[in-house]
């Protein structure tokens, strides 16, 4: 069982496992008082951008998009790195899941 | 804030919740006591503070996507568990390592979910003005998150003995594939695998905002809008449960 799973997964998680070697634009976001700063940003199409969440309230939040698929937790007076892209062009909504009511963006994709 | 807040500790609870009673509903079935239970909690409680507590650090460790490489580990190694009870159910000889895997997937679910738990309840204490809603609205949250448990857990019981663990097996298949979705997930948003296009959109069929979309979330690791690793790995780790889960059952029979 072992070998069979080595012999034929193997290949298969090396060609999955590709670490980028190119440069990534970054986009740095700031959360402040439950809010988004800038609360819109705008990337290329197709291109795969890092986010940079700086958190500079004292409680956490947690950056969500259903649209982008991603969730992740950014403790307060810290930082959190999201990748996003390579995306088609349209408009995709993010919100503070913690602080929903005012914490909302969107990226816009051109 | 109330509202919010049910909602929040709802999501979180009821994924554990759902692993947690079908595991306790099959040990019943195979008349395990129910011991391994409060051991596997007391660890994941434990667990989920003390990673809550370190959770700037994880964040910043391995260049920032430290979180997303602890939780992929929590979701994978709950899918090895799983793979390791199925496996061991066939002979009462493999009785300790059975038990063993129940009570680490339980620990493992119990840290995922209750670190976040923590972490979330844990900013309003400071704020004495919100921590007496957030708490209510997190008490309500939890209470409708562990009936559904509750729910499923006599679901399972009150049917047969070969019934009950079929269909609990079953739902074990469902949250094994959700695990792997999960984990494939969170390693594309660290960017440690490739991150494609969707392969489909069903966000209009059945939108993950949506209670049906949540509770889907929690039990099959729904994703509206998947890529192809993400379909490939969820369908490769289905098939390997399968095979388990048929060999096992097999076993049993002779």
């Amino acid at each position: 069982m072992t070998k069979y799973v080595i012999r034929y997964y193997m290949p298969i998680l090396l060609l999955v496992f590709s670490f980028s070697v190119f440069a990534v634009p970054i986009i740095e976001i700031e959360i402040r008082d439950h809010l988004f700063y800038p609360a819109e940003i705008e990337i290329p199409a197709d291109t795969k951008v890092k986010l940079v969440i700086i958190n500079n309230d004292r409680v956490a939040e947690e950056f969500e998009s259903y649209e982008l698929n991603r969730e992740k937790v950014i403790p307060g007076g810290s930082k959190g790195i999201i990748f996003i892209g390579p995306l088609p062009a349209g408009e995709y909504p993010f919100f503070g899941e913690f602080f929903p009511k005012t914490a909302q963006g969107k990226v816009i994709v051109k | 804030m109330l509202v919010n807040s049910v909602i929040i500790i709802l999501r979180e609870v009821l994924e554990a919740a759902l692993i947690i009673s079908v595991l306790l509903a099959i040990s019943q079935q195979l008349k395990v006591s129910r011991q391994w239970l409060f051991f596997a909690l007391f660890i994941g409680l434990t667990g989920a503070s003390v990673y809550a507590a370190h959770i700037e650090f994880v964040s910043m460790a391995m260049e920032g996507v430290g979180q997303e490489v602890v939780n992929a580990s929590l979701h994978l190694l709950i899918y090895g568990f799983i793979v390791i009870l199925v496996f061991s159910m066939k002979d009462r000889a493999y009785y300790r390592c059975m038990v063993l895997a129940m009570a680490s997937c339980v620990a493992m679910a119990t840290i995922r979910e209750g670190s976040e738990i923590v972490i979330y309840v844990g900013g309003f204490i400071s704020s004495p003005e919100l921590f007496v809603s957030v708490s209510i609205g997190s008490i309500i949250g939890a209470g409708i998150g562990i009936s559904i448990g509750v729910f499923f857990y006599y679901l399972i019981t009150s049917m047969s003995l070969n019934h009950g663990l079929r269909f609990g097996l079953l739902l074990l298949i469902l949250i094994a594939g959700g695990m792997i979705l999960q984990a494939t997930q969170l390693l594309i948003q660290a960017d440690l695998i490739i991150s494609q296009p969707p392969l489909w959109d069903s966000s209009s069929l059945i939108s993950e905002r949506s209670l049906i979309g949540q509770l889907l979330y929690a039990l099959i690791g729904y994703e509206s809008t998947p890529s192809l690793i993400q379909v490939f790995c969820y369908i490769a780790s289905l098939f390997l449960m399968i095979f388990m889960i048929i060999k096992t059952l097999r076993y049993i029979k002779k």
